[in-house]
């Protein structure tokens, strides 16, 4: 049977963008949770009234707003580390998990609304 | 018979953007899981390849256009205040023009907002930084994706998390939506 030939690129850039997605899910939940404090968090989340990023969005705006601000730095940042490099993918897979596990449960109402 | 403007856009959100990326799931789990060297030939790959990096792509940009719409568009008229002087702690026909404060005002039915919704809202955009995961990762390798399955794998992770939190946020929204419309 005919093989295809064995690629050989770096996971680097790859593992990058999994980790900046764990890094934007958790972030975004932390955010779910400061916003509960209220108070002056919960008033600086509203992108779309401070910075008329859209129009009765509310807490949304800025949390959303932030976590890809997160992700798009942290997928660069890590992109630029990585880049050409092969890791160790499994503990690359294994923080992401991690990270985007707990982006789950911070999202979850029964989780965040504790701060409220 | 009659679609006005935000019923047009809440079937955008929920019965096109939304329903073509759960959909899409199928495919897209079908492709990632069967791409294995011993099931597929070099034709094989070649032909499957172009259809995955459109299907996982696609998938991604639905994602973030789902939740976009849903934010930016629907969401405000759903947690819109109600006029001043509006009766808030009685279910009536004025009050049903914003969903979140009638749902609010009856024990029976605040868990739609205060459960539903709030988990809704916010799980749903964890969905396209997952997709947008799995997508690059497919542009990336293209036809050498074959090779790697540990990666695959992990692919397949990620694509099931961002349909879950999708799931989750379809489900509840078809449900609510029933309960108080946004239009």
């Amino acid at each position: 049977m005919e093989t295809t030939p064995v690629q050989t690129k770096p996971n680097g850039p790859v593992a990058a963008n999994f980790v900046a997605t764990g890094i934007a899910c958790l972030v975004f939940g932390i955010f779910v949770v400061l916003n509960e404090f209220g108070g002056s968090i919960g008033d600086f989340l509203k992108f779309d009234a401070n910075f008329g990023l859209g129009s009765g969005v509310g807490g949304l705006s800025g949390k959303v707003i932030l976590a890809v601000i997160a992700y798009l730095i942290s997928w660069g940042a890590l992109y630029y580390v990585w880049r050409g490099k092969e890791v160790d993918f499994r503990r690359v897979l294994a923080a992401s998990l991690i990270l985007v596990g707990l982006g789950f449960l911070l999202t979850f109402p029964p989780v965040f609304l504790i701060f409220a | 018979m009659e679609v006005n403007n935000r019923e047009l856009w809440t079937l955008i959100h929920g019965m096109v953007l939304g329903a073509v990326f759960l959909l899409a799931f199928g495919g897209g789990l079908a492709g990632l899981w069967s791409l294995r060297e011993k099931l597929v030939t070099t034709d094989g790959v070649t032909e499957r390849t172009p259809r995955l990096l459109i299907g996982t792509t696609v998938m991604a940009v639905v994602a973030w256009l789902t939740c976009l719409v849903g934010t930016w568009i629907v969401y405000p008229w759903y947690r819109a205040a109600p006029t001043e002087g509006l009766e808030t702690t009685v279910q009536s026909a004025e009050l049903a023009a914003f969903p979140r404060s009638w749902l609010l005002a009856s024990e029976g039915t605040a868990q739609w907002h205060e459960f539903g919704m709030e988990w809704k809202e916010h799980v749903a955009w964890l969905a396209p930084f997952l997709a947008t995961a799995v997508a690059f990762a497919t542009i990336y390798y293209g036809a050498q994706l074959i090779h790697h399955g540990e990666m695959r794998r992990a692919m397949l992770v990620f694509l099931t998390l961002a349909f879950a939190a999708a799931g989750v946020a379809g489900v509840f929204g078809a449900l609510i939506t029933k309960s108080a419309p946004v239009a």
